[in-house]
């Protein structure tokens, strides 16, 4: 009788539970293991979970009292100088179509929700019994024997599999530990995401933002938002409350922050904005949170994500893209985990753990919408880099929008003529083309 | 809205082990590196739940009870000062979100 487990999986996040939805559907026999008190416990995003797949995973999750918040049916792009915010906005009836392509979520009530439905996924398993998810335990180490990972050691103890799935977030110490990370991954294309939680009464919510039922709106903002760092600031609706936050990059910060501007500061000074204070007004902070998040570059990613008997899911593996479109993460997670789980299924068929055939994980994910649309948007997370694209280009947008809506008694220049002064008066049009066209290429 | 202050911030957060005096850190900073001639110092600003202070002498101080796992110094410091490790859920400090 083999005692061991088919599969331990190190993290109970979005990527952690997807895996052990589908191991526990193909019938495989696996250890999940979370550190927090409960899944979610330690799990910050934004956050939108993007696409479709949870309906594959949770079939019909609308009826199965999914912990989302709103789905989207109304999204927004701003441009702030200090004064002004200028809009691109998008509010389409298609949205409202079930299954959802974007789900706003809190991830301390959305984890433990998916992690309630894998339980249930276990109990109608062929082993109800010895497949499980172990919260508040830290994986200390990963157990290595001739360069096979062979189990995890927590809470003192061994625990033995045939693979091991890594989805442990982006602080991936243990991915680091076994040598598919470097030790030390500099913050030149991390950065930090900082957020509050704000609430409302719903009705004044939902009246302010003008939202039906369940409807959600997330607002994405650059410019001013980010107080001269290289990023950008966020806004979802909630059931009661808004996820407002920023999010900046670390080496940026590094360079353009100081004693007299801290990273809480210029949160401070976001909130400080006249259009996000007519947006705010009245609400009370509940929470405040941070969390490490990837950019999208792939320099960053672990050179392998699979190794013999171990495979690396989610943000462990830096899968996250920030497009410019959206911030896709927690789709990712979704997605990677499902396929290294299929992954692990096919070993297990096959009789082999080794990285032979645990490499067909990296085949299915470069066959992925995940793979294909990393390598395509690398330009545009380049792009979004630029310095002027969180300096010049919101303060160039603002000038016009202040050109183009303000109406006096006095002759009025044409378009092109109020566009022209606008880029002269923040830059020049040999760099706005040269953004222009840089942006039409990469985006 | 008010400015709200990085004290009335962190009294929103919910900590494990909170009434606990004797909660084994889970990041040792080796602040004898940040103050001999690290060029920026920038865990005192990057920190999102400033851990990381500097006193009047410009010295770099580190506490761990208001740390809420978020990792930025584990990128953040390039001196090599920070040693970080995920908190112990029996011994350590660290965060049990709320909404997350």
């Amino acid at each position: 009788m083999d005692d061991k487990f088919d599969c331990i999986i190190v993290g109970g996040g979005i990527a952690g539970l997807s895996a052990a939805m589908t191991l526990a559907r193909r019938g495989l026999k696996f250890l999940l293991v979370e550190r927090g008190e409960f899944s979610g416990a330690k799990n910050v995003s934004g956050g939108v979970l993007w696409g479709t797949r949870l309906n594959d995973l949770v079939p019909d999750y609308w009826e199965q009292d999914a912990a989302f918040e709103r789905f989207v049916s109304h999204r927004r792009l701003t441009f702030l100088d200090g004064t002004s915010a200028f809009s691109l906005d998008f509010k389409s009836a298609h949205f409202n179509e079930k299954p959802y392509s974007g789900l706003i979520v809190l991830r301390s009530k959305f984890d433990a929700w998916l992690a309630s439905k894998v339980e249930e996924a276990i109990t109608e398993s062929p082993h109800p019994d010895d497949s499980l998810i172990a919260t508040n335990i830290l994986v200390e180490d990963i157990l290595l024997k001739d360069g096979k990972v062979t189990g995890i050691r927590a809470g003192g103890e061994e625990f033995h599999a045939h693979s091991v799935i890594l989805a442990e977030g982006v602080n991936n110490l243990l991915t680091r530990k076994i040598g598919m990370q470097t030790a030390y991954v500099p913050g030149d294309h991390m950065a930090t995401g900082v957020k509050e939680v704000i609430r409302f009464d719903r009705k004044v919510l939902e009246d302010r933002f003008q939202l039906s039922g369940d409807a959600g709106f997330t607002n994405e903002f650059i410019g001013f938002a980010s107080g001269g760092v290289e990023g950008g600031g966020f806004l979802y609706t909630n059931q009661d409350s808004l996820s407002l936050g920023l999010v900046l990059n670390m080496k940026s910060m590094r360079e353009n922050l100081g004693d007299s501007k801290k990273i809480y500061d210029v949160l401070s000074d976001f909130k400080s904005h006249p259009m996000l204070q007519d947006l705010l007004k009245g609400g009370e902070v509940v929470e405040y949170s941070a969390h490490v998040v990837s950019t999208g570059d792939m320099r960053v990613m672990p050179k392998r994500l699979a190794g013999d008997g171990v495979l690396i899911a989610g943000e462990a593996a830096n899968l996250l893209l920030n497009s410019g479109k959206a911030i896709q993460g927690m789709d990712y997670a979704m997605e990677s985990g499902i396929l290294a789980a299929e992954t692990v299924a096919e070993a297990k068929e096959a009789g082999d753990f080794s990285v032979k055939t645990l490499n067909e994980y990296r085949l299915k994910l470069d066959a992925s919408y995940i793979m294909k649309d990393m390598r395509r948007f690398q330009g545009a997370v380049n792009f979004l880099h630029s310095k002027e694209m969180f300096t010049t280009v919101p303060d160039v947008v603002n000038d016009f929008g202040r050109r183009f809506f303000t109406v006096t008694n006095a002759p009025t220049d044409k378009t092109p003529t109020m566009l022209m002064n606008a880029v002269n008066a923040h830059s020049n049009l040999w760099t706005m083309l040269k953004l222009a066209v840089k942006g039409g290429r990469s985006l | 809205m008010s400015r709200t202050s990085i004290a009335e911030r962190l009294g929103k957060v919910r900590y494990v082990n909170q009434a606990r005096t004797d909660a084994k850190p889970h990041i040792l900073v080796d602040t004898a590196i940040c103050n001999s001639g690290c060029p920026h110092q920038c865990t005192t600003y990057v920190c999102p739940a400033n851990c990381y202070v500097k006193d009047e002498a410009g010295k770099v101080h580190f506490q761990f009870e208001d740390c809420i796992e978020c990792g930025t110094c584990l990128y953040a410091c390039d001196q090599g000062a920070v040693t970080w490790n995920y908190p112990d859920p029996e011994e350590g400090r660290g965060v049990a979100w709320i909404f997350g």
